[in-house]
């Protein structure tokens, strides 16, 4: 089975990074506000994460990292070459592993679960995959 | 002219292979780069959880026991610095200290046993005054869980303090700690308490409550003193050693 083309990889990373920009965003806000964001299940684990101390670093909501995160893989979807595809992967790797590191907390440190993060945690994980399809597949090829 | 054809033939062909040539090496050194970069994000990834894993009590700037603290008090109301039915025949008074170990102990021990044989079922309710006998740091400390209360949540952050106290007067109580035990405790709006805390009314109420424990002639933290229809007044009860005791002193109270 054949790799799919680059231009079909860039297409749903730019469509799956533009919702991410959407659910961090919407983290930023809820927190912005003193609230939190709303789990549409309920069970209140939003609230709890949110509140929790491992939702700041450096004093800034990690939701604001969040979005700078999906900015510029927003940004290296919609260039072509080598830099791109390099930054792609570099980026999502990175916000893989610190979802990875989140989703440890949520489950064994603060016990509770935000459906928000569960969100943003497999958006992260589908870039991840899109941009080592990307990375392995086309770097170093003409673009 | 065709031995220029395949000169020029073979001096295209040589150029195509060095190019080749230089596009593998150069996608294998990248690929070697992005192995590099998953091989350092794992490694970073697991340093992280090992240093959150063995993250322990006393100051950190992670808290422990969140879920233990709101799991203890779910269900029970909390008005100001009051956790039980308002309208409670019987009140227990706490004085205490939240950089005291002794009153860390008994939040532990001793207080969760009264919760639930005398708060829950809205027999009394627990009242806390802070009686600041450790160090100066004892005073925002103190303020800062009278600002939680504003917002429904004194008794819980209390609580969570008293689970990640650290050494008495050892300048762990900064405002990025109490910051820290107030988002831990749930404190919706930290603004409004942030405010709440610094006001001169607030550190007023520390400084009073402070006062009418020395006027009752507590000479420690932990201090007890309880009041119902059975009490003349507030009657001291001085730090009964156990839960029984406590609830004996309430139900004598009634």
């Amino acid at each position: 089975m054949s790799a799919p083309s680059e231009g079909t990889l860039r297409r749903i990373a730019t469509f799956v990074a533009t919702f991410g920009i959407g659910v961090a965003t919407y983290i930023a806000i809820a927190d912005s506000g003193g609230g939190s964001p709303v789990c549409i299940a309920g069970g209140g684990g939003c609230e709890t994460v949110a509140n929790s101390t491992y939702s700041h670093l450096l004093g800034v909501n990690i939701a604001v990292f969040g979005i700078v995160g999906y900015v510029l893989l927003l940004i290296a979807s919609l260039l072509r070459g080598d830099v791109a595809r390099m930054a792609g992967f570099g980026i999502s790797l990175a916000g893989f592993g610190y979802s990875v590191y989140l989703t440890y907390l949520e489950l064994f440190k603060i016990e509770a679960i935000c459906q928000w993060c569960v969100a943003s945690a497999v958006l992260m994980t589908t870039l991840f995959c899109l941009n080592a399809i990307r990375m392995v597949g086309y770097v170093g090829k003409p673009a | 002219m065709s031995g220029k054809n395949s000169r020029e033939a073979r001096r295209e062909e040589r150029l195509r292979a060095e190019s080749e040539s230089e596009q593998g090496e150069r996608r294998k050194r990248l690929l070697q780069l992005g192995s590099a970069a998953v091989f350092v994000v794992v490694a970073v990834v697991l340093v992280l959880i090992v240093i959150s894993a063995n993250k322990t009590n006393g100051g950190d700037t992670n808290l422990e026991d969140v879920s233990l603290v709101k799991n203890q008090l779910q269900g029970v109301p909390q008005s100001g610095m009051a956790l039980g039915d308002p309208r409670a025949k019987v009140t227990l008074f706490e004085f205490g200290d939240l950089q005291c170990p002794v009153c860390k102990g008994f939040s532990e021990e001793i207080i969760p046993g009264v919760i639930d044989s005398k708060v829950r079922s809205g027999e009394a309710k627990i009242e806390f005054r802070n009686y600041t006998i450790i160090s100066q740091e004892s005073v925002p400390a103190g303020a800062a869980a009278i600002a939680a209360g504003k917002q429904g949540l004194g008794w819980t952050f209390i609580e969570l303090f008293y689970r990640n106290q650290g050494p008495e007067d050892s300048g762990y109580v900064t405002d990025e700690f109490l910051t820290e035990i107030a988002r831990g405790a749930g404190v919706p709006d930290i603004a409004k308490w942030n405010k709440d805390r610094k006001s001169s009314a607030t550190l007023a109420e520390v400084k009073r409550t402070t006062e009418e424990a020395e006027e009752l002639e507590f000479t420690g933290t932990p201090s007890f003193a309880v009041e119902g229809p059975g009490t003349k007044g507030l009657e001291t009860l001085g730090t009964p050693g156990s839960s029984g005791a406590l609830e004996e002193s309430i139900a004598a109270a009634a």
